[in-house]
């Protein structure tokens, strides 16, 4: 083989082929082997590729935005274009292949972007990295899908998350905030989504989610309220603020408690109402479930303003709904004019109605169709006198016109009305404003302020003031004077002898006869004269009686009576002599006769008598002269008369001075009381007069 | 002829194997034809390997299998606190080209690729013009051989350069650089390619000549 070098190169190297390939040409074999292992296992572990569609591109690369699930990265985005169309952005997603069975059409896909809420910030991460994916899907294996619509937000209710999915029916002005808080005594327990419309327009539903954990809390007794903003109440313990919290205070949130006990637990989709606040939220749980309610169109004539979107509608007094949309209507065919009519959209709560069996919006339709049969017809009242805010009244009118429910073609039913009872109360307010505003009351002050002057005038009058002062002196006086001995002896007799005297004296003037008592006196005088002659001493007494006599010729009372009053002074002093003891009786007698005149004069018939009264004064000095004896005894009796006579009458002419200051002072007190009286009276019988200047 | 007279090797080039001697490729040692190893450092004595092609043939596959994925798998993964970058070789340096740095990016692509494709070619070509007993430019292509022996080893700087900056740069989440799928392979491929190149046995260059013309001798 070594000996011929020109073989070497050609036998050996057949047989070296094969020897020798099978050793080196081991390692590009193997190589080879492995590569296509390689190859063929990074082929059939390379996962599906996934078509997710969004609304925009915000921020995806392809080759670098991920795909992840639960923040694990799952994918990569190979290839971003757009859907035919231009219409919207595709993002070609390589899954891994393990994943790729759960991604389900179940799977929700979303970008995460930075976000700021009042809940929070969220992908903060993604500011410096850059948007990625974010996908949910549920556990189960599914039929493979190829296509997605991404969100363009978080969705609420990631599948396979677990929680309860509830769902709320959100009343007018529920202003849920999306992704707020669902709070249970300030800890949160779940989430708000967000508020879609109900297919017929009339509310909002709000899915949400409670968090698996607190699943428990929730039963068909479960009542939501609203908790966002917050509450001011102002009470005897002070001002207090509440609100849940600041993240509630900004987005809103709701809140629940389950008032009552044994409550059944709620499947998923189970709708919840959410009720304005915590105390309507605790009322409803004990006014029956509510259920949709029952729209009706009723339309009125008479366009009053007043009703506003929320007045209640009344059934006797109970309400049953209220006023949900106020429109105008104008339809010439319908009404064959062209006025502007109050169309007013009820919602009926069939719940309030109080119906046997099941309660639903078709037999409280069914129910108001049979009442408005008898007569139920709505009208507008007066909800309230103050605002002059109206409410619909259903109301059975007796006579009414043969009316029905009438449906239109946008599926409403129209509610009859009748005549509205609306009590303008603007009006009657406007009146008694207005009358009160005519009333006099300037003229009424300056009439008080007039009297009142006056009246101060009155009462600071010095002689009013002084007034008092004579009453007390007055009454003094009397008192005095009714108090005093003399007064009190006065007989009876004397005050009618006196009036006598002064009838006498009267008629004396009257008929002249003081000429002839003069004559008689003058022979009385005669006859006394005669008497001195017996008697030492009453000669005084006869001149005493003649000056009387003379001053009753010229009938000066008050002389007369102050002679008469020093006569019987006159005569005391006689009678207390010792002569005068022995005047005789029959002095007494003609006195006695005198007196019997006197009587007789003041009866009548007095000129004769006094004719004969002096012929028995003539015959009673003769009889006088005769029987001194008794003339003391009568001098004195005339003078203990006189003197009391002059007492009385001194004492009368002092009374009657003053009495007649006192009556003139009490009659302008009077007069000032009957005035003051009689404006009571006047104040007491019409009252009005003050209010209505009349 | 031709070839013989452009190679300038106007003498007859006598050979050990013609003079019944084999030379020890460790240590140089003649030794006589049919001696099985080296007598002064053990190596084993082959006068002509004639398996030497087929080694070459399978290296050089293997290198340029591994030189595919080098190229398309990234080099470094470099990761800085706002993204993550991986660049393949012809990319990264694309992306140099462009920041400017022709400089830098005419090396990486000189090195990176145009040695490494030029081994292959050599290699290649090497191997053929012995397959088919090619006369012409023996001087030219021993010095094509010497060359790429050379310079082979220096293909590993790429290598070097991402091993040293993934030991360098590793600032946890500020920045840090890894070496990429492709380091390896290209790591694989230098090394293969210069395994080929290394299997090549030169002697079988001038053996063409002296089989024509001991050949020719012969006839």
């Amino acid at each position: 083989m070594t000996e011929t070098p020109p073989d070497v190169p050609i036998s050996p190297a057949r047989k070296m082929f094969l020897s020798g390939a099978s050793f080196i040409w081991l390692i590009p074999i193997l190589a080879l082997i492995v590569a296509l292992f390689v190859a063929y296992r990074s082929y059939s572990e390379r996962g599906p590729v996934i078509i997710v569609e969004f609304e925009n591109g915000s921020g995806i690369a392809a080759g670098e935005t991920e795909l992840r699930f639960r923040d694990v990265t799952v994918g990569v985005v190979e290839k971003v274009g757009f859907t035919s169309g231009l219409d919207k952005v595709t993002a070609h997603i390589r899954v891994e292949k393990d994943v790729a069975p759960y991604i389900d059409s179940g799977a929700v896909f979303w970008v995460v972007q930075p976000e700021v809420t009042a809940q929070g910030i969220t992908g903060l991460s993604t500011v410096l990295s850059g948007v990625y994916i974010e996908g949910s899907w549920d556990r189960q294996v599914g039929p493979v899908a190829a296509r997605f619509q991404g969100a363009s937000t978080v969705p609420l209710i990631r599948p396979g998350q677990g929680g309860l999915e509830i769902a709320f029916r959100s009343t007018a002005n529920g202003d849920l905030t999306d992704n707020a808080p669902i709070l249970y005594k300030g800890i949160e327990v779940g989430r708000v989504g967000y508020a879609k419309i109900a297919p017929r327009g009339n509310f909002a539903i709000v899915e949400a989610l409670i968090f698996e954990e607190h699943r428990g809390l929730i039963n068909d007794s479960t009542r939501f309220w609203d908790a966002s903003g917050f509450s001011v109440n102002i009470g005897p313990a002070g001002a207090e603020i509440d609100f849940s919290s600041l993240a509630t205070l900004v987005g809103g949130g709701v809140t629940f408690d389950t008032f009552v006990s044994g409550g059944a637990p709620v499947s998923d989709g189970t709708v919840f109402e959410i009720y304005p606040d915590k105390e309507t939220a605790r009322n409803s749980v004990f006014n029956a479930s509510e259920v949709d309610p029952l729209k009706m169109s009723v339309v009125f004539d008479d366009n009053i303003s007043g009703l506003i979107v929320g007045a209640p509608v009344e059934l006797s007094g109970l309400e049953i709904g209220e006023v949900d949309t106020l429109s105008g209507l104008v339809d010439r065919e319908r009404f064959g004019d062209s006025r502007v009519r109050l169309n007013a959209i009820l919602s009926i709560q069939p719940a309030h109605l109080g119906l046997r069996g099941e309660v639903t919006a078709q037999t409280a339709l069914a129910f108001l169709k049979e009442r408005v049969s008898d007569g139920l017809r709505a009208r507008l009242a007066s909800a309230s006198l103050l605002t002059g805010g109206l409410k619909v009244e259903m109301v059975i009118v007796d006579d009414a016109e043969e009316a029905a429910l009438e449906e239109t073609e946008n599926g409403l039913v129209v509610m009859p009305t009748t005549e509205s009872d609306v009590s303008d109360a603007a009006a009657t307010v406007e009146g008694v404003f207005t009358r009160i505003n005519s009333l006099p009351i300037e003229e009424l002050l300056s009439s008080a302020i007039s009297f009142l002057n006056s009246a101060e005038a009155f009462v600071s009058d010095e002689d009013l003031r002084e007034t008092p002062q004579d009453v007390r002196t007055l009454l003094g006086e009397l008192t005095g004077l009714v108090s005093s001995e003399d007064v009190k002896n006065v007989p009876v007799a004397l005050n009618a002898t006196l009036s006598k005297i002064e009838q006498l004296v009267a008629q004396l003037e009257q008929e002249r006869i003081v000429e002839r008592l003069g004559n008689a006196l003058e022979g009385a005088s005669e006859a006394a004269e005669s008497v001195s002659s017996s008697v030492a001493g009453v000669p005084e007494l006869v001149e005493q009686i003649q000056a009387v006599a003379a001053k009753a010729k010229s009938l000066e009372v008050e002389e007369l009576v102050v002679a008469l009053t020093e006569l019987t002074e006159s005569a005391d002093a006689v009678i207390g002599t010792e002569d005068a003891v022995a005047l005789p009786g029959s002095l007494k007698r003609a006195l006695d006769e005198v007196n019997y005149t006197l009587e007789e004069l003041r009866e009548g018939g007095a000129v004769e008598n006094v004719n004969s009264a002096l012929a028995s004064a003539r015959n009673a000095a003769d009889n006088i002269a005769l029987t001194a004896k008794d003339l003391p005894q009568v001098v004195n009796r005339l003078t203990a008369l006189f003197a009391q006579a002059g007492r009385t009458i001194e004492g009368y002419d002092k009374g009657e001075q003053l009495s007649r200051g006192a009556e003139r002072t009490l009659r302008e007190i009077q007069k000032a009381a009957e005035a003051l009286a009689s404006l009571a009276r006047t104040i007491e019988r019409n009252p009005n007069s003050l209010l209505l200047g009349r | 002829m031709v070839g013989m007279a452009v190679s300038g090797t106007p003498e007859k080039i006598l050979s050990a194997r013609e003079l019944g001697l084999v030379a020890c490729t460790r240590c140089a040692k003649p030794w006589p034809l049919g001696t099985p190893t080296c007598g002064r450092c053990g190596h084993r004595l082959t006068s002509r390997d004639r398996m030497s092609l087929q080694r070459v043939w399978a290296l050089w596959l293997v290198g340029l299998m591994c030189y595919i994925p080098a190229n398309i798998y990234p080099m470094l993964k470099t990761r800085t606190l706002f993204q993550v970058d991986e660049s393949t070789i012809i990319g990264g340096a694309v992306e140099l080209a462009q920041y400017g740095n022709w400089g830098i990016a005419f090396i990486i692509l000189f090195a990176s690729v145009a040695i490494p494709l030029g081994k292959f070619l050599a290699v290649a070509f090497l191997a053929l013009s012995v397959q088919r007993g090619l006369t012409t430019s023996q001087r030219q292509r021993h010095f094509l051989y010497e060359v790429v022996e050379y310079i082979g080893r220096w293909s590993m700087i790429d290598i070097f350069v991402v091993a040293i900056l993934s030991s360098l740069v590793q600032l946890k989440t500020l920045a840090t650089i890894n070496p990429g799928t492709a380091s390896v392979f290209f790591a694989l491929s230098v090394i293969f390619t210069m395994l080929a190149a290394q299997a090549f046995d030169s002697r079988m260059i001038w053996d063409a000549q002296a089989k024509d013309e001991g050949s020719n001798h012969n006839d």
